[in-house]
């Protein structure tokens, strides 16, 4: 188990950076948040996982949530899409993505879409942590 | 064509490369969690698709 002297030590050479900015850069763009940090394997690894489910599931015609219905799940789906940051209102922008679910697949691209926002979410807090110390830069 | 299962495998890779990357802070632990996280994902799927199976028949 680490101390926390540990987890705030840097490493020599390594830039600090903004945790603000790299928890937004990073929602924006993903992996652009640890791009920041120094970590370009994780920044390539965390894009690459990222645009991987996003362009599966609009190759599976997903649905992309546009507005905000009064049911819980629309909000909550609506919500976990708004985590893919540019790539969401690139769809949006240019009409991708499909306007309701019609095949068992296109349940599975919306799936892909949600989660890929919420992973994104994930990356960029992970970004915010590496960025203020909290996680350690090994 | 993408299959239901090709799905899965997708699914659990780029899930798990982001848990992974998340979740541990050394690399060899990232791998190592990583792909834990893909096989629990999908061992789950195919034990569980092989339990409906039977349930039905």
């Amino acid at each position: 188990m680490a101390t926390n002297a540990e987890l705030t030590q840097r490493l020599p050479g390594e830039k600090p950076a903004k945790p603000a900015f790299a928890l937004i850069l990073g929602w924006l763009i993903p992996g652009a948040g640890h791009l920041l940090t120094g970590k370009y394997i994780r920044a390539a690894l965390l894009f690459a996982a990222v645009l991987g489910m996003y362009i599966t599931g609009l190759a599976l015609n997903g649905q992309l949530y546009t507005t905000i219905s009064g049911e819980i799940l629309d909000i909550l789906s609506y919500v976990g899409q708004l985590g893919l940051g540019l790539l969401y209102f690139l769809a949006r922008w240019f009409g991708w993505g499909a306007p309701s679910i019609v095949t068992t697949l296109a349940d599975y691209g919306t799936k892909f879409l949600i989660v890929g926002g919420l992973l994104n979410i994930i990356s960029a807090v992970d970004a915010y942590s590496l960025a203020n110390g909290r996680k350690a830069l090994k | 064509m993408i299959t239901h299962f090709s799905a899965v495998l997708l699914f659990s890779l780029f899930v798990s490369v982001v848990f992974g990357i998340t979740q541990r802070t050394q690399p060899e632990k990232m791998v190592r969690f990583g792909l834990f996280c893909f096989a629990c994902m999908v061992g789950a799927c195919i034990l569980v698709s092989w339990l409906m199976y039977f349930i039905k028949h």
